[in-house]
């Protein structure tokens, strides 16, 4: 039987999914800003974030109206409670974006360019990429893409690591670019916490689907 | 584990876990393999489930899917129905209710139930409690006041009444009335509640206070309710069973046949895409 209610959880999906293509295309943005030293590129991304803000609260006003005058059970609650989540991560995820903008300000946009920003820009990739599968994997209820983008963290975390440790010693080698080295460090965390976020939509979309909760790997806890 | 557990739970099952089976307590009263037939048509197949001590347990399902037959097979309401074949057991801690030795009038004041639409005897408030231990031989004279007070007091009805026990007891409000019918059972000190659609004549507010006193009931007594209202299922009670043609399809914790059941014929009718 196809509910009205069906209606309005699809809307809500597309809402949500098009705040995500937003916060996506924000990412790419930063990354480019960066690399071509653009500053008219970050304007467009703190522009983009105005629009992430209402759809922040259009979403969450959305999913508690849903569950004020439905009272949804089981798929439909999952639904709906996955979609509230994943409407912070988004929100976070642009602002990481915006963040990563103002950090080129201080220093990469005005001293001689340095080599070193292609660790951040493979990051960005990555977390470009979990982020448009998580948001896939959300809107094709598709359990594997979302456990692909687990995956695709770890490679973050080890690619963050690398990152620092590489900054870290080049910091002490070339003091004079001491400013734009520490300034990559905050851009490789913004990256890393992208990363983060977009794990989190690829978990809420397994219990979206599943019912399962694997956050903290409790699940496969000792008992 | 459940995934529709919480935080707290999962911890405790995780601590509790090795023991778990070992502290199950035993169920109060337990279908095995239970079939009923009207005449040649089957409402019941095949149902297992083991009702928990202390528990609120609700029965939910579309109409005809075998909610309240399976509840009336729990106190042998169905035996006064022509045509009816039971196979199977009905187990009341542990022994069968289906034997034939079995004394329906102690059956049923061990497991008493309560109605949809409240039948209170058209005699007064007071009478309608003590009729019950009188009876049974359970109480007189003072003692049978005690009796009165307390089981009226069960169901907060003691404070309305206190004054006006010898009203009649059709003069009462609907909710009253059910709550009469309620004290009425417990007068009698049974085991088990059977409640089938208790607040389906009651407005809102009044299903609400029931529902408060179900509660608070279910402190001392085991209680299956069937229910129409999936809402008021996941507000009372701590386990749930699905029934649909007669089958049990499901059965475990509200929580999580409320959000995350294992059988899709559940999710649909729980999520109102079906029945």
């Amino acid at each position: 039987m196809e509910r009205h209610f069906d209606e309005e959880l699809n809307t809500l999906k597309e809402r949500l999914l098009r705040m995500g293509a937003i916060a996506e295309e924000m990412i790419q943005k930063a990354i480019k800003a960066l690399r071509e030293r653009n500053e008219k590129v970050t304007q467009e991304v703190f522009e983009s974030e105005k629009i992430v803000n209402q759809m922040h609260v259009e979403i969450d006003d959305r999913c508690l109206k849903l569950i004020a005058l439905h009272q949804p059970m089981a798929a439909d609650l999952r639904l709906i409670t996955a979609a509230m989540k994943i409407n912070s991560d988004l929100e976070r995820i642009a602002d990481q974006a915006v963040n990563a903008c103002q950090t080129c300000f201080y220093h990469l946009f005005k001293e001689t360019p340095v080599p070193q920003i292609s660790m951040i820009t493979q990051m960005a990739e990555i977390s470009q990429k979990m982020l448009r599968d998580s948001l896939d994997a959300f809107s094709r209820r598709d359990v594997d893409l979302a456990e692909k983008v687990l995956d695709q963290d770890e490679e973050e975390d080890r690619l963050k690591a690398q990152a620092l440790t590489s900054l870290i010693e080049l910091l002490k080698k070339d003091p004079s670019r001491s400013a734009q080295y520490v300034d990559l460090i905050l851009l490789s965390r913004n990256m890393e916490r992208i990363g983060d976020h977009a794990t989190n939509v690829a978990e809420d979309v397994i219990f979206m689907v599943q019912g399962k909760d694997i956050r903290h790997h409790l699940d496969t806890a000792p008992q | 584990m459940s995934p529709g557990a919480s935080v707290e739970e999962r911890h405790a099952e995780v601590k509790t876990a090795p023991s778990q089976e070992a502290a199950a307590p035993a169920a109060v009263l337990e279908a095995r393999d239970l079939n009923l037939f009207y005449g040649s048509f089957q409402a019941l197949k095949n149902v297992a489930v083991a009702i928990p001590p202390r528990t609120i347990t609700a029965f939910i399902g579309p109409s005809g899917c075998g909610k309240s037959t399976i509840l009336r097979t729990f106190n042998r309401m169905n035996d006064l129905i022509p045509g009816v074949k039971i196979t199977g057991q009905v187990l009341l801690y542990g022994r069968d209710i289906y034997a034939p030795k079995t004394d329906l009038a102690t059956l049923r004041k061990r497991v008493g139930m309560v109605f949809q639409r409240p039948n209170p005897f058209p005699i007064s408030a007071f009478e309608n409690v003590a009729y019950g231990p009188r009876v049974h031989h359970t109480a007189r004279g003072s003692d049978l006041a005690g009796i009165v007070e307390k089981s009226l007091r069960a169901t907060a009805l003691w404070e309305d009444l206190k004054d006006k026990l010898d009203l009649p007891a059709l003069a009462l409000s609907p909710e009253q009335q059910q709550r009469l019918c309620i004290s009425r059972l417990l007068a009698v000190e049974p085991e088990i509640l059977l409640m089938d659609e208790p607040c389906s004549a009651l407005d809102p507010i009044a299903t609400a206070r029931i529902e408060e006193m179900i509660q608070e009931l279910r402190k001392t007594y085991s209680i299956v309710i069937v229910t129409h209202n999936m809402q008021q299922a996941a507000r009372v009670s701590s386990v749930t069973a699905y029934f649909l043609l007669g089958e049990m399809v499901e059965f475990g914790p509200t929580g999580q046949i409320f959000t995350s059941p294992r059988d899709p014929r559940t999710e649909q009718y729980i999520t109102g895409r079906f029945g």
